[in-house]
């Protein structure tokens, strides 16, 4: 069995196409949502600043506004330029101090105008909010009083998470799952059909080994999955990984296998390895966007959530994400692991009835 | 000489469809034996059940003494099983393939002799698309011989091989008898059956039509003779006469399709032989051939038609 274990692996990485889905295409998936999310605080999207005004608090404003850290702010363009940048998009909103703003004269002008694209509404909700909340405090500050009330915030975690923390958990799952679904129901139609099957059957080798064999290499390969996943996002775009790591690697097995049996459900399922290919891909592209791999999927409506919280990744992704972002327990609401547990036990099952290495 | 396989009543159904109707036959050590007949004859069906791949809906199989139905990894342990257009891993090189099913048993040859025995030695080291059809045949045939076992099956070892293939095929199945080993084979080359077989079972329709030594079976056909002759023009009125007086049945003189003047008689008895030749002598025929009846022969006398008519139905 050793042998078939070790000859296995030599197989996958000799068949190179299976190798970039299995790899490639996750980690390019990392890479490039990296790039977009990862790395040092997120911001809103960027706006323009014509400061007219050379006011203390002119001065001060731009100074707040550059240190928020919510937006990026771009500088040294006339208005004119700042609303071409909008109409293309480049930026989401144009503020515009005027001349003399802040002057303690009569005349001085009192409002900041922001020009905006309401297309961009995180853009425009950002800097409105900013800005009023600059002018009310200035207001107050510049009558001596104190505010009477305030919020206070608490944050459910005290560690920084951004979206490509999210992510990178999410693309875990997402490798998992093409690599394993995919994998063992083409792999398995095509020996099926090629009567490498049957011929294995000839041999007095037992098919749990066989199967035993096939399940374990798949493993090893997730496993390499996995480190490549998140040393990428870890040390190329700086993802916090909070949680215990051998726990990550221990659900990505059980996720690992969850799909396996997926997949052995397919093949048992499909006549040829063109229809066990469609298949396993009729499963994981819908998953794929409604398990929850790039976006939380309570957001979703909630008769589409009832239904999709019950997929086989989403409860996986819960578990991960919950080890991995939030450092509890998988087990804290232990629905998540009956559904997994449930889903094996059932998909293998059905292989176990349906799949047979050769024809009656 | 013993039976290593024993047949009994052997059926096998799916659903209405009878695909083995009651056969029984044995198959003794160290000989090869044929299982001849159409597609769809029941030939690999049987080769199946014996193999242990497909279950019998009744009968009894013994193979090396041991119960099919109850000592089937025994008996896997000793034989080896060829299949018809079974496919060996793509990414692993021929010695690897080898290799890994040698694994699955106690007993392993040394690869190399294998690769020797058919003339792979130089492509050991290439994947199974680098071969030609014949290549890929022999590798077949080496791999089911990767346990050293005792019975081979070669399931059609050599359709759709170019002759020179086959040839080099039919060498190499007789060099696997020399070494001790009991072979049975399915084929629908008659030419091959009649070359390599001992014993011969002809199936039709999930039946045994006829089973002997090849020899006899031949021997004992209606019309174990055969001339074939030439004559300077067609002489409808001389084959007439020759029908009348050396023929038992109608139709036993044929002309063959093709060149002008060529004819094909059957014959039933020796003296009847001897009768028809001396009459075509006199005719000063350009040639004269006596042959024996062939198993293609046979095998049209008993299903009542030719193999290639049904392969072109197939096609």
């Amino acid at each position: 069995m050793l042998k078939l274990f070790i000859t296995n692996l030599k197989m996958m990485v000799r068949g190179r196409q299976a190798l970039f889905w299995a790899l490639a295409f996750p980690l390019l998936f990392t890479v490039i949502f990296g790039y977009f999310f990862g790395g040092g605080s997120v911001t809103v999207g960027t706006v323009a600043l014509i400061n007219n005004s050379k006011s203390t608090l002119a001065q001060n404003y731009e100074k707040a506004l550059n240190e928020s850290g919510i937006l990026k702010v771009k500088k040294d363009v006339n208005e004119q330029e700042a609303r071409d940048l909008l109409k293309k998009n480049q930026i989401g909103a144009i503020v515009v101090v005027p001349e003399k703003f802040g002057e303690m004269s009569p005349d001085a002008p009192r409002q900041i105008k922001i020009i905006e694209d309401p297309s961009n509404a995180q853009i425009v909700a950002g800097i409105i909010g900013f800005t009023n909340q600059f002018l009310v405090a200035s207001d107050f500050q510049i009558a001596n009083i104190k505010p009477s009330f305030s919020v206070n915030e608490e944050k459910t975690t005290q560690k920084p998470l951004s979206y490509f923390d999210f992510i990178l958990m999410g693309l875990i799952g997402l490798a998992l799952m093409n690599a394993s679904v995919q994998g063992i129901a083409i792999t398995m139609a095509n020996y099926r059909e090629d009567k490498i099957l049957k011929r294995i059957t000839t041999t007095p080798l037992k098919t749990w080994k066989f199967i035993v064999a096939e399940i374990l290499s798949r493993l090893f390969l997730n496993l390499i999955q996995v480190s490549f996943i998140l040393a990428i996002g870890h040390y190329g775009f700086h993802a916090h990984i909070y949680g215990n790591i051998l726990l990550i690697y221990a659900f990505a097995l059980l996720g690992g296998l969850l799909f396996q049996s997926i997949g052995f459900t397919v093949t048992a399922l499909s006549k040829s390895t063109d229809s066990a290919q469609g298949m396993s891909i009729f499963i994981t592209i819908p998953m794929m966007f409604l398990a929850g791999v790039f976006f939380p999927i309570d957001q979703l409506p909630k008769w589409l959530f009832s239904i999709v919280q019950y997929l086989p990744l989403a409860p996986l992704l819960r578990m991960i994400r919950q080890i991995g972002l939030e450092d509890t327990s998988p087990f804290t609401n232990p629905l998540n692991i009956i559904i997994v547990g449930m889903w094996i036990v059932i998909m293998f099952l059905i292989s176990l009835w349906r799949f047979r290495l050769s024809d009656e | 000489m013993s039976n290593i396989i024993e047949v009994k009543n052997l059926t096998k159904k799916y659903n209405s469809l009878v695909a083995v109707d009651n056969i029984s036959f044995s198959v003794k050590k160290g000989e090869i034996f044929g299982l001849l007949g159409e597609n769809g004859a029941g030939k690999t069906t049987t080769l199946e059940i014996i193999e242990g791949l497909r279950k019998s809906t009744n009968g009894e199989i013994k193979v090396l003494g041991m119960d099919v139905r109850k000592n089937l990894l025994g008996i896997k342990e000793r034989i080896g099983v060829q299949l018809q257009s079974s496919a060996y891993y793509e990414y692993l090189q021929l010695h690897e393939i080898l290799e890994l099913f040698g694994s699955f048993y106690n007993k392993e040859v040394d690869t190399k002799k294998l690769f020797k025995m058919v003339g792979l030695e130089n492509k050991k080291d290439q994947y199974i698309k680098n071969l030609s059809g014949g290549q890929k045949q022999r590798f077949s045939i080496i791999a089911s011989l990767i346990n050293d076992p005792e019975i081979v099956f070669l399931d059609e070892p050599t359709t759709g091989l170019d002759p020179l293939a086959r040839r080099h095929t039919w060498d190499i199945i007789s060099e696997i008898k020399k070494q001790g080993k009991t072979l049975i084979l399915t084929t629908h080359y008659m030419e091959e059956a009649e070359m390599l077989c001992d014993r011969v079972a002809i199936m039709e329709k999930g039946k045994i039509m006829a089973m002997d030594k090849t020899h006899e079976l031949i021997g004992k056909a209606k019309h174990p003779y055969k001339i074939e002759f030439i004559l300077e023009k067609d002489n409808p009125k001389f084959t007439q006469d020759l029908e009348q007086k050396c023929a038992i049945d109608k139709n036993d003189v044929k002309k063959l399709p093709g060149k002008t003047a060529h004819y094909e008689m059957k014959l039933h008895t020796q003296s009847n032989l001897n009768k028809a030749v001396g009459m075509i002598q006199k005719q000063n025929p350009e040639s004269l051939t006596v042959g024996q009846t062939t198993l293609e022969d046979l095998f049209i006398e008993l299903t009542g038609k030719s193999i290639e008519e049904e392969e072109g139905n197939n096609a």
